[in-house]
């Protein structure tokens, strides 16, 4: 170590005397050399008189370390004029490079004394933390570097990357319900099966709400061990997470039982030194060029080009990140509910029987509740509010005690029981109907809520296999042309171990390479996906897909081939971009889709189908069945049979089993809408919902002519009930629309004897249901009109 | 080393504890506050039974009493020098944790005798000689104290297993 003079001396000093000669060994305090200094001194005489005298000393200097003398920079009689001059050089025997809590861990000495011989202090020299699992041990820059290149050498010998793998709703997804262990162990549960690998643990120092241990549910992502066992063998993993040190040792006890696949390589939020953002240069100090991640979320990870971002695993509907309360707050986009691929798919390969309406809708709440849960994907980020640590626990406690209390998934169990009940007894009179071709489908099951159907992994190990291929392929090419460079290097141009830096190829150059080939040509605009106020350009779903090569302006032109739209809303930049041939409209899905499996995925299920007229003004298609005069003939409902059709529908669903739920349903808006749709759906299935209109009137009076009357004289309490028993049958009637055809209107007496049920408990009289089959033929149009300004008006008044 | 000392503690209770069992209440908070608890300096390891209360004080304004009790307790107090038996719970490329008892040691790349290497291809990775003697996560191992630092309420040492007799112990 060079010692320079220190400041805070008389300077100019005189130095008198060398009292060390080179390679002798120094203790520290020992004396280097003496020197003299000039100094004004006040004095005294005897008489009290006091004058200032200028005088010369001599004194010492003592070494600031131990070890052996180098080299003197000075000789006797120099003259040293300021601080910073160097003075002599000291071999030290221990250099302190890898410390541990104050301790250094070569020689055990204390590095935080400080005395007066002190320039700079020893715990300066290891300030570099490489270790998972503790913040006490700190190495220096040096043995940081060298660390790094002898993990590199390791990896390149066995044609290895690292992997950095996130826990929570990237491999794992963790929810606090004990609704979860009730399923496990019940195997009659219709949530079973999906929740028999679902393993709980408790956490020691666990004390949330006073609770004495609160159980954790953890379900793996489908296909995980095979995943881990397939990608270790291409990448060495580490675990870095938001959670606590206890928590990510509990999951990974449950992900890695061997410690195969992570060993130590754990980093948790204890570690971490903030709790907002990850960062790479915590665990890889200098060279992050072999590092891939992967997160659902980018913004933590500053959009980092190490990052492959993974499909948000979301088992739990609305169980969210239990652990995402300390990251920067996640901002839910317009589209609240988006229709999904996945689920869509699932109910197309499901076997469909004949009369499996019921299962559509029963499936509806479920695809509700993902399609919010989903949302989540959705983020943006903002990191502009600053919370405090206390702030973020208790918010992470009361996510915790709001699963423990309300038990949300068993609370959407229970309205998927419900529905399901629902469709099993609407669906009885067509079983009567036509017996013998209903009675060899199987007993109807309930459904469940959690849907084991994740694929997420699969696409993952695809891109992480492309990028571990592209890596080692630019590096075998550049190890080919190596013996050439050899031939420089030994002539000198450049040194050896430089070059094997250059051969390297960086995974932050390579990746996005790959990226960019994927959407380079397109030219996007978003319209009503990215909420007012917020900078389109630098949303998180930009920047997203601009990372895979996408141009993303802000107004549709020419150049545009994109525009990704919220299904629900039509915007102007919609209706413009109709015009143009060449521009696609998509929903989010397809981009969810494209940066999600690295591919230009095809856009037809994707399209939002435009009404034909704003297209450029071609011919109407047929669109007789929307004769009925409704407004909303560009409502994607309408459109021929995509994918988004079934999820509008189930929207509707959705919400018509919501105000069910609620009782009363006071928006007529709502009611008349979904009338209307379910008259645009089928002419069929009106008659049979008219008769059973009728049929409720005729609980009232006998005459049925007279139904208008009658629904506007009952009482408040009875109207209230009508109405719920009206948002019933509007969900009977849609889920009947494939069965109605076939009865063609003509409902045998039994099967509106049992239709009829839910209007006996309310004020039933079975004779009376005798009536409705002899008035059912004449004047079905008629009192249809009659009943819709009869539901009008109640609806007003509401 | 362990050491049998005096110690003394204050201890608030609650006015819901008042009643005859209070003697028995004030000892189980004792035993739940102080035992394996480490000041720095030393850990409680075991607190002796014979111990000494206070009379009692209300606290005003809060209701709660207080009293002050004097107790032996055998402690434990690591020296430099000390020669332990701890578990190893972390293995790093430049060097290994180990926990022995209440304190965390750590023992650097340049403590471990030369014929031990770093194996960071073994799952999970290793300090090896390549025979007998493996260093894993729930080894056994005798280590020699090298450095002890205290902070408030912890300690830190490094340790040191390049001399005879020390290492992983058979099993």
């Amino acid at each position: 170590m060079k010692i320079l003079s220190p400041p805070g001396l008389h300077y100019p000093i005189t130095v008198l005397e060398l009292l060390k000669k080179p390679d002798d060994d120094v203790k520290r305090s020992e004396r280097l050399f003496t020197y003299t200094y000039e100094s004004t001194v006040t004095e005294t005489d005897k008489w009290g008189d006091e004058k200032t005298v200028k005088k010369k000393f001599t004194a010492h200097f003592n070494a600031s370390t131990e070890g052996k003398i180098s080299r003197w920079y000075i000789g006797a009689g120099a003259v040293i004029a300021r601080s910073g001059t160097e003075i002599i050089e000291i071999e030290e025997p221990c250099t302190h490079e890898i410390q541990f809590g104050g301790l250094c861990a070569e020689c055990g000495q204390d590095m935080t004394k400080v005395d007066h011989l002190t320039q700079s202090r020893n715990t300066d020299r290891a300030t570099v933390n490489m270790t998972h699992d503790n913040v006490a041990l700190l190495v220096s820059h040096n043995e940081a570097l060298r660390g790094e290149e002898e993990t590199k050498r390791r990896l390149l010998n066995s044609k290895k990357l690292t992997l950095i793998v996130d826990l929570d709703q990237t491999v794992i997804h963790t929810t606090c319900e004990r609704t979860i262990a009730e399923w496990k162990a019940d195997p009659e549960n219709p949530n079973h099966e999906a929740v028999k690998d679902v393993e709980g643990f408790q956490l020691a120092d666990d004390n949330v709400s006073n609770v004495a241990a609160n159980w954790y549910y953890v379900k793996m992502r489908p296909g995980l061990k095979d995943f881990f066992d397939r990608v270790s063998s291409k990448y060495e993993m580490h675990v870095y997470t938001m959670a606590t040190r206890a928590y990510a040792q509990a999951v990974c006890k449950i992900i890695d039982p061997e410690r195969k696949y992570f060993g130590d390589r754990i980093l948790s939020r204890d570690e971490n030194y903030t709790d907002k953002l990850k960062s790479l240069q915590r665990l890889f100090y200098h060279n992050t060029s072999m590092v891939v991640i992967i997160d659902d979320r980018a913004d933590v990870w500053q959009y980092s080009p190490h990052l492959v971002r993974v499909p948000v695993f979301n088992f739990f509907p609305g169980a969210g990140d239990i652990n995402a309360s300390f990251l920067p707050k996640q901002q839910e986009l317009v589209t609240q509910s988006k229709p999904l691929a996945a689920p869509v798919k699932k109910i197309e390969d499901a076997p469909m029987a004949a009369s499996d309406a019921g299962e559509s809708a029963g499936a509806a709440p479920a695809e509700g509740t993902n399609g919010v849960g989903e949302a989540l994907e959705q983020q943006l980020l903002s990191m502009a509010s600053p919370e405090t640590l206390d702030e973020q626990t208790k918010e992470q406690e009361r996510v915790i005690i709001a699963q423990q209390t309300e038990r949300p998934l068993l609370q959407q169990q229970l309205m998927q029981d419900k529905a399901d009940e629902e469709a099993e007894a609407s669906e009885e009179p067509d079983v009567a109907a036509h017996g013998d071709l209903q009675h060899s489908e199987p007993p109807k099951h309930r459904h469940s809520i959690l849907h084991d159907d994740d694929r997420g992994l699969e696409i993952v190990e695809n891109n992480l296999n492309r990028v571990h291929a592209a890596f080692y392929d630019q590096y075998r090419r550049s190890k080919a042309v190596g013996p050439a460079g050899r031939v420089a290097a030994l002539k000198g141009e450049r040194s050896p171990k430089k070059r094997l830096n250059d051969s390297v190829p960086d995974v932050a150059e390579l990746m996005p390479e790959i990226k960019e080939q994927v959407l380079g040509d397109a030219v996007v605009v978003f319209s009503g996906i990215i909420p007012l106020g917020v900078d389109v350009q630098t949303s998180d779903f930009a920047l997203w897909i601009k990372s895979f090569g996408a141009e993303v302006s802000t107004s549709v032109n020419r150049r545009t081939t994109h525009v990704i739209a919220n299904p629900d809303r039509k915007t102007t930049k919609v209706k413009k971009a109709a015009r143009y041939e060449n521009i696609k409209i998509v929903n989010p899905e397809w981009m969810f889709q494209c940066c999600s499996r690295w591919e230009h995925v095809d856009e037809t299920p994707y399209l939002i189908e435009v009404d034909p007229a704003e297209r450029g003004g071609s011919p109407f298609e047929d669109d007789s069945i929307n004769a009925s005069g409704e407004e909303e003939a560009d409502d994607p409902a309408d459109s021929p049979v995509t994918l988004n059709l079934t999820a509008d529908n189930w929207e509707s669903v959705d919400d018509e089993l919501a105000d069910f739920m609620n009782g009363d349903d006071t928006d007529g808006d709502n009611a008349s809408e979904s009338d209307s749709e379910r008259s645009d759906d089928s002419t069929a299935s009106t008659s049979s919902k008219n008769q059973k209109k009728r049929k409720r009137t005729n609980g009232n009076t006998t005459d049925g002519s007279e139904a208008e009357e009658s629904d506007s004289s009952v009482t408040n309490t009875s109207r209230l009930q009508r109405r719920k028993k009206r948002t019933m049958e509007r969900v009977t009637s849609l889920t009947n629309v494939v069965t109605a055809e076939k009865s063609s209107g003509l409902p045998t007496p039994e099967a509106t004897g049992t239709e009829a049920i839910p209007a006996d408990d309310l004020k039933g009289g079975p004779e009376e249901n005798g009536v409705a089959p002899d008035l059912q033929e004449d004047n079905d149009d008629a009192l249809e009109a009659e009943l819709l300004a009869g539901f009008d008006s109640t609806d007003g008044e509401a | 080393m362990f050491f049998l000392k005096e110690l003394e503690k204050t201890i608030q209770l609650h006015p819901s504890y008042f009643g005859p069992l209070i003697r028995s209440h004030i000892h189980k908070e004792l035993l739940q506050k102080e035992e394996g608890s480490s000041t720095g300096k030393y850990t409680i390891v075991c607190i002796l039974d014979s111990f000494d209360i206070s009379d009692g004080q209300v606290m005003p304004g809060s209701g709660s009493a207080e009293y002050t009790v004097h107790y032996k307790a055998i402690v434990w107090r690591p020296y430099k020098g000390e020669v332990m038996d701890g578990i190893v719970t972390s293995i790093l490329p430049s060097g290994f944790f180990v926990d022995c008892g209440s304190l965390q040691a750590f023992v650097g790349r340049n403590m471990i005798p030369s014929d031990i290497k770093f194996e960071g291809n073994a799952a999970p990775p290793q300090w090896t000689d390549g025979a007998d003697q493996v260093i894993e996560k729930g080894t056994n191992i005798r280590i020699k104290i090298k450095g002890i630092r205290s902070e408030v309420d912890k300690m830190y040492a490094v340790g040191t297993m390049k001399e005879d007799y020390l290492g992983p112990l058979s099993q």
